[in-house]
């Protein structure tokens, strides 16, 4: 138990600590592919994605670890995906994003995660757990990639590696522009740990270390899985209803270590404090907690769970989570951002007060 | 010239970075857009938009907890 307690906690404060720090936003990410047309957040996934499935695939032949890839429950995984992409650009985060959010302070983040943890709870213990249950019916028996093909996984975990070193690469080769920084106010170790910007990509070897590092320390207490974020919130909710203990389990010291590691980065870093968004906002970030929990808990994951865990397992249900969510978070942007700007630049010209100085 | 001042402190991204944008589009060459806002995530995407139009940055600095600014000259 207390094993539990400490590792969980310790691998989830790393994981928060990272994230805040290195600015690690998978929803900013993908929808920045559709917005902006700049896909960087998305090659660090990748690169995070390529060096744990090196780790696990060593880790499982080594017989340290267990993985089982089970059945593919595709039509939950990929109405979900889409539902959980939708739901993460309204509530301003992913998943994870929003544990770490919380830990900086952010209200609307707190709302979002409120409705993303009881929601995720009605889908697994709840009213809607039929439901759930009976999508998840709807599956393929194969869910390994490597199985359906007759192939060794290693040949797909190479594929990932090369095409994240091509981009990777690629993106670093471009000619460089001066990225201007801040002012710096501190010396040695706190200026690199609390004030330098973090490369997308450093942040992201980071990620998938400690993504390697989860799956060991979860075993060791029983929990045979790496990073996970949707069932150990929907475990917290359970726990405190119920009181029972069974629901108690190193996931939940996990995301409650998010919230610790990321509570410390953004305090150290003077980037801790309580910000309140408007009603308006307030509402959308409640919305897209529910649909995230909806989603997430249909598709058995959230974007770290399909999108960085099972997709470096080499499944079916980690990449076709993945696009599906990518296409959610598209849609969603669409409506957010790009019809309602472009209906007022059509109704209305544009006042802006401006001062000579 | 001109100078601008864009609050966006209490919004979340890519609202300040959107309307920075927007903001900056009424401007001409040589005037400056002071941008105060408050959503960590945009200490990376501000900067990096700046960088990457070619504008350029007179300062940029952290005032407070979670709070910051940016001036751009625009291009």
């Amino acid at each position: 138990m207390l094993q539990m307690i400490i590792t969980g906690l310790i691998c989830g404060a790393l994981l928060g600590f990272v994230m805040q720090r290195g600015r690690f936003c998978l929803t900013g990410g993908f929808r920045d592919i559709y917005l902006t047309r700049n896909n960087r957040m998305f090659y660090a996934l990748l690169i995070a994605i390529a060096i744990q499935a090196v780790g696990i695939f060593a880790l499982v032949q080594s017989g340290v670890i267990e993985f089982k890839a089970g059945s593919f429950n595709w039509l939950a995984v990929i109405v979900g995906s889409y539902v959980f992409g939708i739901g993460i650009v309204l509530a301003g985060g992913c998943a994870t994003g929003t544990w770490y959010r919380a830990g900086e302070g952010l209200i609307g983040s707190w709302i979002a995660l409120f409705g993303y943890m009881v929601m995720s709870a009605i889908m697994k213990t709840g009213p809607l757990s039929g439901f759930n249950k009976s999508i998840s019916k709807v599956s393929a028996p194969t869910n390994s990639i490597p199985d359906t093909f007759g192939i060794s996984a290693w040949f797909l975990v190479a594929l990932v590696a090369i095409i994240a070193a091509f981009f990777a690469i690629r993106e670093l080769r471009k000619p460089k522009v001066a990225l201007p920084s801040l002012k710096q106010k501190r010396k040695g170790l706190a200026h690199l740990l609390f004030e330098k910007r973090w490369h997308p990509f450093f942040t992201a070897v980071l990620v998938g270390l400690i993504a390697i590092l989860a799956w060991p320390l979860s075993e060791a207490t029983g929990r045979k899985a790496g990073l996970g974020i949707t069932t150990p919130s929907a475990n917290l909710v359970q726990y405190l209803v119920t009181g029972d203990h069974k629901f108690l389990n190193w996931g939940v010291y996990l995301v409650l270590g998010i919230l610790l590691g990321s509570f410390i980065a953004a305090k150290a870093s003077r980037e801790f404090k309580f910000r309140a968004p408007d009603a308006r906002t307030s509402v959308t970030s409640f919305a897209g907690g529910i649909l995230m929990g909806f989603g997430a808990s249909l598709a058995g994951g959230c974007s770290i769970g399909n999108g960085l865990v099972q997709t470096a397992m080499m499944t079916w249900q980690g990449w076709v989570a993945l696009a599906v969510m990518i296409l959610g978070t598209w849609t969603a942007s669409y409506f957010v951002y790009v019809r309602p700007r472009s209906q007022k630049a059509r109704t209305q010209t544009s006042a802006s007060v401006q001062t000579a100085v | 010239m001109i100078q601008q001042k864009l609050s966006v402190i209490g919004q979340v991204c890519p609202f300040p970075l959107i309307e920075a944008k927007e903001a900056i589009k009424t401007l001409s060459s040589g005037d400056e857009l002071i941008i105060d806002f408050d959503c960590t995530q945009a200490t990376e995407s501000i900067p990096q938009w700046v960088a990457e139009e070619g504008h350029t940055v007179t300062n940029y600095e952290q005032i407070d907890d979670a709070t910051w600014t940016i001036t751009v000259r625009k291009k």
